[in-house]
Parts: structure tokens; C-alpha cells; sequence
């Protein structure tokens, strides 16, 4: 209960500082100091999850010959990594006002690849090809990396095989699948000499040689000898290490996180200000459904109408109860 | 040397393993390339193939042979003599020499529902016209051919041309295909025929020798027991037990003294033993060979052998009758040449020593669990007993045919044989067929009748049918509850898998070949013979030799299969030279010979189905493998079998192993050591070789793990979209195990994998993982952990009528409107599914039709309506699933086959079944968002979390060395750190070295940060790759629930299983605790209400049921009431009375109305 108000007044004066020690197009390495764990931890979920990318999730297949089946296919296509850049004007497919989809809430892309040599032929993300208007010219197009400049490999094909498909690449966020990942990992770590002691370095004989120093621990002070343990320190130095997917620049990423956060922040202080003018004053717990508030005030904007986490990929559409379609009519209860 | 493609080329190449040709080669090291060579010519499933090549190349003609005259009792002078066999290569069964290809490929077989076989021709010689005809092929029937025998298509074939016949390389072969479903024939084990056994009975107190005798002729079993200090002969033939000394002196005219010295030797204790049993002789006055057959004749049951020749005289004088037993029934593999009944004289008179031997020191019992007393009998031997008993009875209905013919009194033609043995040898055809497909084995002259010979190939994963192809199932009991059977046997080392067996009641009598095991086929015993003379001087024929001579300390008896043969005064010398001789290769390497000591015997065994393995000969201390052969080996320019004339390497049964002292590694020989084992981990089979560091578990963890990687949904073969299953599993993303054995490598698991290597975090995790439950990472489901598709076959086959009718398709049926009607919108118009349409439960795949006029014939005025009725097949799973393949064919008997193949895509859910590879099985409990999940300092974020729980009570070890290899190998990118070979040390301290060396922990803990506070876990958690299986146990198909539905039609109660979309039952014992509970109302509703409830009138008068308010008993409807029972219950009631038992309602109320009260 050393509650200390000067402290406190430094940090909120100072504010969240970010130091940079390395940048390239694949990753970022910064500091964030001067913030509280959650809001750290915060900021890495968000770019985690929630942050909206472009990625294949309608596919129409019109010829297959190759040996991988349709839904393989799909899978394989819906995990390309996709240029994000400018997705920000692209609408979510469920906000836009076409029926399915259309240029303003989607990209679409064409694969026609057919073997006509001797040898197997491979088919890759290069030879994805936008097609229709695109808010800009980047985004959409397959991500590639690779010195070749062929991209992943999606499916080989032998001779005489041929495969023909539209690809429709829509925004999403990773929450929903993990084809929207922006990131492929994000590093995270505070305290390099566990000053804080909040963890229990277990060692066989000597914890300085058995475990290897994180490579920030330069930027700390190491514990001096003897000094006493400060029960009341909190950590406020987290050390990120954002690496892309490809699909955004890493520096792009913590911009969006950021943002991403600051909207949701927004959204929940709104939500909290809209309920303050009720007139009836009951400010009690309330169901999330009352006053007919069941979808703006959880929602979000995190799920699609395409269904959530455990469903199998077909999509359980159509409500099949498990018996009732065991019975060989259905005793009247399916739909046709 | 012939390059075959069987895949062991990339283990035997000199740059295997980043090893170069310049590098130095240690015999230590590197002797393990002995076993691919020695797998390219033996091992695995090569017993089966070798056993049934045996019988197509030799035995088949042997069987011909001793049955090959046929002469009629008609007709003099007609004979027919079958000159030889041969089988052909595998055609269609419509063979037509106008078609170009007649030839057939094992998978149209499986496709088409066809037999994979081949035609057996036959060549004759008979007579017509006092002139000798000579013909050639005469087709004899078909013969199912074993994939990859030597008659087999796919037999030297290379790689390229099996993909072109549809065929995967790495397919084991040694099946069968009988109408498109693939067979085997599990290796049978059997106690060794034609060896005496001996054996104690502890009750009382007796000692018995038995020999089962078993020749082509006739199999019976041969008793001599010790009884009351007594000893008696018992067979089946006697109807009561004969005293020995009448037996022996039926055997030839002994005097007392000769069978004294026979029995007994000079050894005085056996002879007080045996004085007894001449008073017994005495007693029964039999004094001489006369009286003693005369006394043997009485006995012999009448009617004996069934299959007398008659033209015999039926009426035998009691000597005849005496003698032909002895001769022929009794102990019958030892025949007698020119009435010289010595030989078996000498054999009864060893039972009888080996029974007093053992009543005097009760160590010199058999056991009669010791491997090298048993006998594996293969495909090859169990045809060829089929087959014999089905030639017999082809030569006697082709005679019977032969008779009928010459009856005739004025025959217009001559005989020809040729069409009836084409078409009785259908009856050959059809019996083995028959055989293979219900796995019946019937063989009439040995009253053998055994089921479950054969079992379906299970092609759940690759490793399934390969487990199965090393199965042998054991003819024992498997109700008793005797652990002998059962138990660990020592002398199974190397020789049949300690772990691979399964649990519950046919654990340890199914067992499992290890790695390196081979079962002999039959060796030529008459070489063997030969070998005996010349191999060293001082053997002479036991022929020559009194029982005096016989049982001199120091004589030692030389035994060829059981049946003593010769006499030495140096039996090491002779077996010295013996073995020398054979690693020579003048003698088959197959052939064994060991010494005991305690019955001063030499046994040399030639017989089929004994097991044995290779070892490498030490010789004065030093092994005998040198570098260069290992250079050679490299080089191709050696092959296994070059090691084994050369003296390096020779096979041992489990008999002549007991002779040996084995080291297990190079620096354990001493000079006393004669031989080396080549790998240890070849004491494991191949199913066992998959577990990593198995010799750091507890030991039923590998057994677990052995029943488990069978069901593991993986890579079944390379032609696996190409097979029609009724159930197919496969995984989307297969991967070769981070930390492989040298057995995976060489059973080629790694270019079939079944499972995934996923980053595991020992941990607990909100709760949703105790009792073994998972949690899996969301994410990487999306990227494609654990998705399986699974396939399943729908068939239907258009019948012909007799009447000319057949079957058909219909099309796609109509609503008023013109639309198709839902239930047919998959179709095309061919009335089949349209591939790639997704199909939903209810649906039509086939729209087969049947014609209602099945039985009309069709002539005249006989016709019946020309409607068909609807037959068709629908897809009724829940979950809706695509169509994959339309197969539209013809089978054999020339009737259309259509398959349907579905496909579904599943992404594991919760509740699907995960096992790593240690009998670690766990069902998935959450699957939690990648944010949520807890991530080490580079960001790696777990696939799955294990909780730790798991660990401490099941001691597998091996399952954190995995994990710490597996890690080391991924950090730094040599993959060949990853190998966890059994009873290799252990590499822990290098891979800490590694791991130090990358910035991580030495003992494979790492810092994780919890995904939902930000803060880290306060303990180092151990993570790193473990190779997860997915196994085929499904929520998808198991999950079930009912509201209402169908009920039974006789008892009206729901019905039961899920296929049947049945009630979950309510039984006896939740019944108890609601009425302890006394919960009555949920009583009555769940067994009224919900289920068999009826109203039913009962009339208070008579008791008995009324009807509609009336009593018809009564004629009246004063007293009739109604009430609630369960149907069941009146069923019960009426099934009573109908069966003449009365039965009466009396009613009364519970709760009496006030009124009458």
C-alpha cells in the first residue's frame, strides 16, 4: 500500500515511448516503455488477431483433374498470404451492399494452369492473377518472396491434368481463420534479468550458464550484488519482436494494432456513454440482448456471417439434427 | 545382381546418412546395413511369399505325384496318369485367346471385385486303344495368386512399371484378392509335429510322452504314459491302452532282454523301473510277436482307417489287423520299409526312456511354450492342405465320372478325359476360393475344421497392413485361463516381438514377428541324411545298434527330425563339422542342428515352419563381419546371401540358438562367444520400431502404442486415391516423424507417415485438459493440424434375372412443376451422382431399380408387370460429404458394378482422438484462439498443450526424449540427430549441448509467456515437437441423440444403436438408483411414458385381456377397465399364454376410492 503519486504523475507525463533497433521489410524490433503489462499484451493480441487482411475465401472451381481434391485446394489457396495494402478502403463482405460480392468488398483471382509437357508441372502463387477493378493495384496479389519469384507452391500437376478456378480473396480478421494473420510470430518480452522475480529460474548447478541471456539483457541493468529485492516494481519496459507474414509491412502491422485497439477502446467508452443516458436508470447487470442491443454492443466486428471457431469447414449449414436424416425420409423435418 | 526398387537402396548407399565413400567403416557402427540386405531377400512378409512359392513350385507337384494314377474298375485296361502341374501367370477368369490381354493386375481385381488367379494346368498321359496319349494344358482349375509371389505380375517388377499397373511400391504384398477384397492368411502357430513332447501332469502325478504324427496320408496323435508306475501306450485308434512290453514285442521279436536294454540302457535305475511292466505282458500272457499283434488286433477299433482300399478283403484276421495299425496308424511319420519294424521300435522305446527319464528327475519335462517347440504354419502349408484334399477329391469324382462312362454297355466314343477334369477341377477353384473368402479351413482326412484362418486386409494405415502381414494368431484356447501360453517366453527373444501384442483376452496368444525373423520352409530331408555320413568319420547308421550301444555314456544319438537316425561317439565334432559344412553352403542354411546334453542327443532339424534369424559367426573371439564386406555391402557387389556362404552371417532356429553364446555388442565377445547379434532393436517387430527410445518406457506403454498406431489416420499407400474402400482414411498433411528409428526407415514409415509432428507444451491449461483431454491451438487447425478426409464407398450391382429381366438405372424423378425432386438433386442424368456434388443425408447416389417380375419365366402367357421398383442408394450420414469417384464396371460374372466413392474433409473438433507415440492417448478437450495460448520470447506458440498429469504414473520417458531430440534436430536443422533407435544410448547430453548452443535451455524448458495476462508462467515449461497421431475414433461418428424415433416393431420399445437412431437405454442399474432415490414419477416416464406405454383393456373377471371395452372370454363388459402397461410386458403376457401357460391380471387400486372403501 506504498502507494506512490509521484511516480505514477512521471509515467502518465511522459507516455508511452517506442525505441526501434531494427526494421526491414520481414520484421520490427522496438521497445515499448513507459505502459502498463495489459496494454502491452494488449497491443501483441491485437496484432495477433484482430487486425483485417485480405486472404482467398470463396473458391469456384470449374475444372479439377489433379490429384488433390477440391477442398484441398481451397485450403491451400485460403492460406497464400495476400498484399493487404490499402485494405482499410476495402469493405467487409457483410457491410457491402451487393448480394455475394462485389469489387468494393472483394478481389478475385484466377487460376488456369493446365500441363501440357512431359514432366510434372508446378503450379504457383504467381500464377494467381487479379482480374476486375481492384481499389489499388497491390492488393490481393499473391505475396512472393521467394528469389525465383514464384511464390508458395499450391499443387503440382501431371501431364494432361489441368485445373481452372476463381479465387474470391475477401477481408477478414484472424480471430475468425488463420489465413488472416498479418503476423507469423510476435515476440514478447520484459525483464531480461528477472528482477522482478516473476519467474522461478530453475537451474541444475548454475543458472548463468545453463540458461543463455536474452539478447536484450545489455539493454538492462543486470542486478547489482546484494541488491534487495523491490517488491513494488512493476514492469514497464516490453521488448516486441513483430514479424510478418508478408501480406503487411511489420511497420504497418503495430500502426494497425494500434489503431485497431484505439477503436475498440472507442467503441466499448461509447457504448458505456450510450448507456448512461437511459432513462429508465437501471444500471444493474442486464442481458446483452436487452433493448434489442444484441449486436452492437458485443460485436465487435469480429465474426462473419461464414460461422465461428469448430465447425467443419463444410459448414454445418442446414441445421441437420443428428437422427431424423438417419430415418431414410427424414420423416418430413428436412427441408427439401 | 538384379535391381529391384524396394526402397532399401537409399539405406544401403555409401552417402547414406552424410556418411562418404572415404569414411571409414566401423564394423560397430555401421553393421546394421546388414539388415536392409538381409530385408531385400527375407523378413517382414517375405515367410509368406517364400511359403507360397514353396507351394506353387514344389509342393503342388509333390501332391500331383503321390496322387497321380487313376485307374478304372470298369476298364481294365484304361489308366490315366497326371504327368505334372504348373501355374500360370494371373489372367481374367473370361479368358479368350481372341483377346490381346488377358492378363490381370491386382487392382483391377480390387476394383472390379474380381479373384486375383491364376490358371493351373495339368499335363496326362492315358490310355485308349492299348496306345499311350499324351496332352498337355489341360486347364485344372484357377488358383488364387499372393501378391508379389513369384506367379504374381507385380513380382521384379520396378517402380515405374507398378505405377503403371495402379500398384504402390512400398505395398507388402503376400495377400490375397478374392472378389476385390484383399485377404490374408494369418501365420497359424502350432506345437512341432512328428517331436515327442514331454510331459508332467501334476494331479496325478504321472508322466506322459505324446508324438503327433503327421504325414499326407493321416494326422493322429501318439500317447506313451506312466500310470501307477505302470506304462501304456494310448492312441486313438486303441480302444484301450496297451501295456508297452506287447507293443514292443509286437514291434519284431525282441527278446525281454533286447527291449530291456532298448528302454533302459545299462542304467540300473530305469531298469527297476521298467521290470514292472514285463508282468503286465505276463499278465496278459503275450509271450510272443504272435500274441502280442493278436493282442493289439482285438484292440484296434473296427472300421479303422476309413478309406480302406476295398478291394481288400473287408475281414482282417486280428494279426493283420495288429500289424497294419503298428505299420501305418500308429506313430505313422516313421515308416517301415520291407516289414523292418525296428526303426519304430527304437523310436517307442526313446518315448518310453524320455518318460522314465523324466519320472526320475521331473526338470527333463518339455515345456511346451519354449518357441523352439512350436511351429508357424504359413499360406503356403495350409493351401497345400486345402489343395491336397481337394485333388483327392477331384481324382476320386473325376473316377466316379470315369466309372459312369464305362458302365454304359455299348459306348459310342472313346474316353476322353479332357472335359471332365476341366470341369471337375472347378470344384478345386471353387474350394480355395471358398477357403480365402470365409477363412473356413475344412480338410476331411484330417477332420480338421478351423475358422478365422483368413481375416480382411486392414488398410486403415499403412502400418495396419504391415502389422497384420507379421500376425500370428495362436490355435490355443482362448478361453483358458492358463498364463503359460501367454507369458513372455525367453526364448522368443529376436524372435517374435516382446511388445506387439494385443490387450484383452488374446493378449500374448496373438503375437508379432520381430524385425528380422524368418520361418524355414521344408528342406529335402534325404540330403541331410546323406550329410550325416559324410561329414565326419565315426557315425554309423542306428540301425546296426542293440539298445546296449545305443545308451552307453557317450553315445549320442543322432536325431533327424525327431526320429533317432545315427550313432556317434563325438558329437561335438560332428556338429562342429556339421555347421562348418553349412556355412560352406554344401548344406541349406535353413537346416539346424543342436546337442543335449541331458538325453545324449544330436537334432538335426529340416522340417518347415521353424523360426530362426540371422546372427554374424564369431570365431576365436573376433567376429567374422570384417569392414570390407560391410565395403562390399555399399558397393552392391555383396549381397546377404553372398555373407552366408562366406561363413559371415548364418541363421539359427531357436533350437540351435540354446547351443550359443551371443553377444549382444562388439565389446562384449570373449573367447567363448560364438556368435553376434547384428542390431538389438530387432528383438521389437515392426510395429514396435516406430516408438522412439521404446527402451525408456514402461514396458505396456509400447504395447498400447502398438495397438494404437494401427488406428492411426495417415498415408496408406501411394495408390491410395486410386483404391474404392468401403473406409478409407487419409491425413491432408502427412509428415515423416521428427525423431525416426532405424525400423521406420526400413519398413518405409517415412514415406507413409501417419501422423504430424506437432509443438506440444507440457503444461496444464484452463482446465479443459484433465484425464488426458488436449487443448489445440485454433490456428493451426486452420492451417491444416490433424484434417483427415475420409472416404467410403457406396456399391450396387445390376443382377440379371433368370426370367431375363435385370436391373437398371432409373432417371431423376420429377415434381408437377418440372423441377427434379429434392431427394434426386445430386443426380445426373445417367441416374449416378454427379462427382463433385455435395451430398446431403436423404440423397440418391445410385437410382438403381429392380423389376417386381423376378420369377415369371417368360414363356407364353407367363409374364409379370413390367414396373420396376426403386431400389436405389442413398447417403444417409448427417453430415453431408462430396462425391469423389463414379466407378461403372462389369465383374466377373458379367453383371454391371457401380461404386460410388464420398469424400469428407473433417478438421479436428472437440472430442477427436490424438495419440502421440507412447500409448499416450488423449481426446481433444478446447480448442482455444492463438492469442489466448501461452508463446515463448521468439513468439513459437504450442500446437497442442499436454497436461503434465500424464507423465508421473506412466513413466514414458521415451516420450521426453522425443521431445528434447526432436527439438535439438529442429533448432538445428540436421535431421539426422532425430533417430531414437530401442537400446541405442541415449543422445540427451549432446542434444542439451545443442539446445545451449541455439539459446535455449539445455533440458528443453523453456520461458512462456501466458497469451492471456502477459506475464509468464511462473515455471519453465517443457515444450517441443512431438509426433502426434490422429486416430480413426471420431466425435462425427459417434455422436448420437434422440428425442423421438423409430421404436421395434415386436416390443414397440425404441430401438438401439446409433445406426438404428436408437434411445440411449435407461438399465437395470440407473433403474436402481432411481428407485432408491425414489424418484418414481421420472421411473414411470422413462419406462412408460418414453417408451413401450400401451393401453390395454383387462377384464377384472377372468384376468385376462379384453377388447375395445369388451371381454370376449366373458362376453361381457361389466368388469373390463383399462390401464397403462408396457407393451413388453403384455407381449410377455401373451407369448405365455399362447405357449399354454395361464396367466392372470388380478388388479386392484393402490389408492381405494373413498366411496367403496
Amino acid at each position: 500500500m506504498d502507494y506512490d503519486p509521484m511516480a505514477m504523475d512521471d509515467v502518465e507525463s511522459l507516455g508511452p515511448v517506442v525505441k526501434i533497433s531494427q526494421a526491414d521489410s520481414v520484421r520490427v524490433k522496438f521497445e515499448l516503455s513507459n505502459v502498463e503489462m495489459p496494454f502491452a499484451n494488449s497491443l501483441r493480441r491485437v496484432m495477433l488477431a484482430e487486425i483485417p487482411t485480405i486472404a482467398i475465401d470463396l473458391v469456384q472451381i470449374e475444372e479439377n483433374s489433379s490429384v488433390l481434391a477440391d477442398e484441398f485446394i481451397a485450403h491451400r489457396l485460403g492460406l497464400v498470404p495476400l498484399h493487404a495494402e490499402g485494405i482499410e478502403s476495402l469493405l467487409y463482405s457483410r457491410d457491402c451492399d451487393c448480394d455475394e460480392y462485389c469489387e468494393h468488398c472483394s478481389v478475385k483471382l484466377s487460376l488456369h494452369a493446365k500441363c501440357t509437357g512431359d514432366e510434372n508441372m508446378q503450379v504457383v502463387a504467381r500464377d494467381m492473377i487479379p482480374v476486375g477493378d481492384r481499389i489499388n493495384q497491390v492488393l490481393g496479389s499473391p505475396v512472393i518472396t521467394d528469389s525465383e519469384g514464384q511464390g508458395p507452391l499450391l499443387l503440382k500437376l501431371r501431364p494432361g491434368q489441368e485445373i481452372k478456378l476463381t479465387c474470391i480473396a475477401k477481408k477478414g480478421i484472424a480471430k475468425e481463420h488463420a489465413k488472416w494473420a498479418p503476423t507469423s510470430a510476435i515476440g514478447y518480452e520484459y525483464d531480461p534479468h528477472n528482477k522482478l522475480h516473476h519467474m522461478d529460474m530453475w537451474y541444475e548447478t548454475d543458472a548463468k550458464t545453463e540458461w543463455p541471456p536474452s539478447e536484450y539483457a545489455d539493454w538492462e541493468e543486470p542486478p547489482a550484488e546484494g541488491e534487495p529485492f523491490d517488491f513494488d516494481a512493476v514492469p514497464d519496459r516490453f521488448y516486441f519482436n513483430v514479424e510478418t507474414a508478408g501480406n503487411l509491412p511489420p511497420d504497418v502491422i503495430v500502426n494497425e494494432g494500434i489503431k485497431v485497439l484505439q477503436q475498440k477502446l472507442a467503441g466499448l467508452i461509447h457504448e458505456l456513454a450510450e448507456g448512461e443516458g437511459e432513462a429508465n436508470g437501471y444500471d444493474g447487470p442486464r442481458s446483452p440482448e436487452y433493448n434489442g442491443g444484441g449486436e452492437g454492443w458485443q460485436d465487435q466486428g469480429y465474426t462473419t456471417p461464414y460461422g465461428g471457431g469448430n465447425q467443419s469447414s463444410y459448414g454445418g449449414a442446414g441445421g441437420t439434427t443428428p437422427y431424423g436424416t438417419t430415418t431414410p425420409y427424414g420423416a418430413g423435418q428436412n427441408s427439401w | 545382381m538384379v535391381a529391384i526398387d524396394d526402397g532399401f537402396e537409399a539405406l544401403l548407399e555409401p552417402f547414406y546418412n552424410g556418411k562418404k565413400l572415404t569414411d571409414p567403416i566401423s564394423t560397430k557402427e555401421d553393421k546394421y546395413q546388414l539388415l536392409p540386405a538381409f530385408l531385400k531377400v527375407k523378413g517382414l512378409v517375405k515367410q509368406h511369399i517364400d511359403s507360397y512359392n514353396f507351394f506353387v513350385n514344389t509342393e503342388l507337384k509333390e501332391i500331383v505325384k503321390a496322387n497321380r494314377f487313376i485307374k478304372s474298375d470298369q476298364e481294365e485296361k484304361f489308366w490315366l496318369e497326371f504327368t505334372d502341374i504348373r501355374v500360370g501367370t494371373p489372367t481374367r477368369n473370361d479368358y479368350s485367346d481372341i483377346k490381346t490381354r488377358n492378363d490381370v493386375t491386382p487392382m483391377e481385381c480390387r476394383l472390379r471385385d474380381m479373384t486375383y488367379a491364376a490358371p493351373v494346368v495339368v499335363d496326362i498321359v492315358y490310355s485308349r486303344d492299348r496306345k499311350k496319349i499324351i496332352r498337355k494344358d489341360i486347364p485344372l482349375c484357377r488358383i488364387p495368386v499372393m501378391l508379389k509371389s513369384a506367379k504374381c505380375c507385380l513380382n521384379s517388377a520396378t517402380n515405374a512399371e507398378m505405377e503403371i499397373m495402379n500398384e504402390c511400391p512400398l505395398d507388402p504384398g503376400g495377400y490375397f484378392i478374392i472378389g476385390g477384397t484383399e485377404k490374408v492368411i494369418l501365420i497359424q502357430e502350432q506345437l512341432s509335429k512328428n517331436r515327442v513332447i514331454v510331459e508332467a501332469d501334476e494331479k496325478t502325478r504321472g508322466v506322459s510322452a505324446s508324438v503327433t504324427s503327421s504325414t499326407h496320408e493321416r494326422k493322429s496323435k501318439t500317447y506313451v504314459v506312466l500310470k501307477k508306475d505302470r506304462i501304456i501306450m494310448q492312441h486313438n485308434v486303441l480302444v484301450e491302452a496297451i501295456p508297452i512290453v506287447i507293443v514292443l514285442k509286437a514291434l519284431g521279436g525282441m527278446s525281454d532282454y533286447e527291449i530291456m536294454e532298448l528302454v533302459a540302457g545299462g542304467d540300473a535305475r530305469y531298469q527297476d523301473d521298467f521290470l514292472i511292466n514285463f508282468d503286465e505282458a505276463t499278465k496278459a500272457g503275450v509271450y510272443t510277436q504272435q500274441q502280442a499283434l493278436e493282442y493289439i488286433g482285438t484292440r484296434v477299433k473296427m472300421g479303422g482307417p476309413k478309406n480302406r482300399p476295398f478291394n481288400m478283403s473287408s475281414r482282417r484276421s486280428p494279426v493283420e489287423e495288429g500289424l497294419d495299425a503298428l505299420a501305418n496308424i500308429i506313430i505313422a511319420h516313421v515308416t517301415i520299409e520291407g516289414l523292418d519294424f525296428y526303426p519304430k521300435a527304437i523310436y517307442i522305446a526313446m518315448m518310453v526312456r524320455r518318460v522314465l527319464m523324466a519320472s526320475h528327475n521331473p526338470k527333463l519335462v518339455d515345456d511346451r511354450d519354449f518357441v523352439g517347440n512350436k511351429r508357424l504354419e504359413l499360406a503356403g502349408q495350409l493351401l497345400s492342405l486345402l489343395f491336397e484334399d481337394l485333388f483327392k477329391m477331384f481324382v476320386s469324382s473325376l473316377k466316379g465320372n470315369m466309372e459312369h462312362f464305362f458302365k454304359k454297355p455299348n459306348r459310342t466314343s472313346t474316353y476322353d478325359p479332357v472335359g471332365p477334369i476341366s470341369g471337375q477341377g472347378a470344384y478345386i477353384t471353387m474350394g480355395l476360393n471358398r477357403a480365402i473368402q470365409s477363412g473356413n479351413w475344412t480338410v476331411k482326412r484330417f477332420n480338421m475344421n478351423r475358422a478365422g484362418v483368413t481375416h480382411v486386409l486392414s488398410r486403415l494405415s499403412y502400418i495396419a497392413a504391415l502389422g497384420m502381414m507379421t500376425r500370428i494368431s495362436s490355435q490355443f484356447e482362448k478361453t483358458r485361463k492358463v498364463s503359460g501360453p501367454r507369458a513372455l517366453q525367453p526364448s522368443q527373444w529376436g524372435m517374435l516381438c516382446t511388445s506387439d501384442t494385443p490387450e484383452g483376452e488374446a493378449c500374448g496368444l496373438v503375437k508379432n514377428l520381430a524385425l528380422m525373423t524368418h520361418i524355414t520352409t521344408m528342406v529335402e530331408e534325404a540330403a541331410v541324411k546323406r550329410w550325416v555320413f559324410s561329414v565326419g568319420a565315426g557315425v554309423e547308421i542306428l540301425r546296426n545298434f542293440s539298445g546296449t550301444e545305443m545308451h552307453k555314456p557317450g553315445s549320442y544319438i543322432i536325431h533327424v527330425n525327431g526320429t533317432p537316425y545315427a550313432l556317434t561317439r563325438y558329437p561335438k565334432r560332428f556338429a562342429h563339422n556339421f555347421r562348418k559344412m553349412r556355412r560352406k553352403g554344401f548344406i541349406n542354411p535353413f537346416v539346424s542342428i543342436n546337442l543335449s546334453e541331458h538325453f545324449s542327443s544330436v537334432h538335426i532339424a529340416t522340417d518347415e515352419g521353424r523360426i530362426c534369424r540371422p546372427y554374424i559367426i564369431v570365431k576365436d573371439g573376433k567376429s567374422m563381419l570384417k569392414p570390407e564386406h560391410l565395403r562390399l555391402l555399399q558397393l552392391g557387389k555383396a549381397s546377404f546371401d553372398s555373407f552366408l556362404v562366406n561363413g559371415v552371417v548364418e541363421y539359427l532356429d531357436v533350437n540351435e540358438e540354446q547351443d550359443t553364446l551371443v553377444a549382444l555388442y562388439e565389446t562384449d565377445i570373449t573367447q567363448k562367444t560364438t556368435h553376434l547379434e547384428i542390431e538389438p532393436f530387432t528383438i521389437l517387430g515392426a510395429v514396435a520400431g516406430l516408438i522412439p527410445f521404446p527402451h525408456h518406457n514402461q514396458s505396456p506403454r509400447n504395447t498400447y502404442q502398438c495397438a494404437m498406431g494401427k488406428q492411426a489416420i495417415g498415408a496408406i499407400a501411394y495408390n491410395q486415391l486410386n483404391r474404392i474402400d468401403t473406409l478409407l482414411y487419409t491425413l491432408v498433411y502427412p509428415q515423416r516423424p521428427m525423431v525416426i528409428t532405424k525400423t521406420i526407415q526400413l519398413v518405409h514409415y517415412d514415406k507413409l507417415p501417419a501422423g504430424q509432428n506437432a509443438t506440444v507444451a507440457v503444461m496444464s491449461y484452463s482446465g479443459y485438459d484433465i484425464e488426458d483431454a488436449l487443448v489445440l491451438n485454433k490456428a493451426s487447425c486452420d492451417r491444416g493440424f490433424g484434417r483427415c478426409q475420409v472416404f467410403r464407398k457406396y456399391a450396387a450391382e445390376l443382377q440379371k434375372y433368370p426370367n431375363g429381366r435385370r436391373d437398371r438405372i432409373g432417371g431423376k424423378e420429377k415434381n408437377e412443376d418440372g423441377t427434379v425432386i429434392a431427394k434426386h438433386a445430386a443426380l445426373d442424368d445417367d441416374g449416378l451422382a454427379i462427382v463433385g456434388y455435395q451430398i446431403h443425408s436423404g440423397e440418391t447416389m445410385i437410382k438403381k431399380e429392380t423389376p417386381i417380375d423376378q420369377s415369371s419365366t417368360g414363356i407364353g402367357t407367363d409374364r409379370g408387370p413390367d414396373e420396376f421398383r426403386d431400389a436405389s442408394t442413398n447417403y444417409r450420414i448427417a453430415d453431408p460429404a462430396y462425391i469423389d469417384k463414379v466407378f461403372v464396371s462389369n465383374t466377373e460374372k458379367d453383371s454391371a458394378i457401380i461404386k460410388v466413392q464420398t469424400r469428407q474433409t473433417r478438421r479436428p473438433e472437440l472430442g477427436d482422438k490424438f495419440s502421440s507415440r507412447h500409448g499416450q492417448k488423449g481426446v481433444v478437450g478446447i480448442i482455444v484462439e492463438q492469442e489466448d495460448l501461452p508463446f515463448s520470447d521468439a513468439g513459437v506458440v504450442p500446437d497442442i498443450i499436454m497436461n503434465p498429469h500424464g507423465f508421473p504414473s506412466r513413466m514414458t520417458v521415451g516420450k521426453l526424449f522425443e521431445c528434447l531430440t526432436g527439438k535439438a534436430s529442429v533448432v538445428h536443422g540436421r535431421r539426422d540427430y532425430g533417430f531414437g533407435d530401442a537400446f541405442r544410448s541415449h543422445p540427451v547430453e549432446e542434444m542439451g549441448k545443442v539446445l545451449i548452443d541455439h539459446g535455449f535451455s539445455w533440458e528443453g524448458k523453456d520461458y512462456l509467456t501466458s497469451g492471456i495476462t502477459g506475464e509468464p508462467h511462473e515455471a519453465y515449461i517443457y515444450n517441443g515437437p512431438i509426433y502426434y497421431q490422429r486416430l480413426k475414433h471420431m466425435v462425427q461418428d459417434k455422436m448420437h441423440s434422440r428425442s423421438r424415433g423409430p421404436r421395434a416393431i415386436l416390443t414397440r420399445q425404441p430401438t438401439e444403436g446409433r445406426s438404428r437412431d436408437g434411445g440411449l437405454r435407461l438399465g437395470e442399474m440407473e433403474r436402481d438408483c432411481l428407485i432408491a432415490y425414489g424418484a418414481s414419477q421420472l421411473l414411470l416416464e422413462r419406462l412408460m411414458i418414453s417408451s413401450d406405454g400401451t393401453e390395454v383393456d383387462i377384464c377384472q373377471q377372468c384376468g385376462l385381456f379384453g377388447y375395445k371395452g369388451y371381454c370376449q372370454t366373458c362376453k361381457s363388459t361389466s368388469q373390463v377397465t383399462q390401464m397403462t402397461m408396457p407393451y413388453a410386458a403384455k407381449l410377455l403376457v401373451q407369448e405365455l399364454i399362447s405357449m399354454n401357460v395361464g396367466v392372470r391380471l388380478q388388479l386392484e387400486d393402490e389408492f381405494p376410492h373413498p366411496q367403496h372403501a
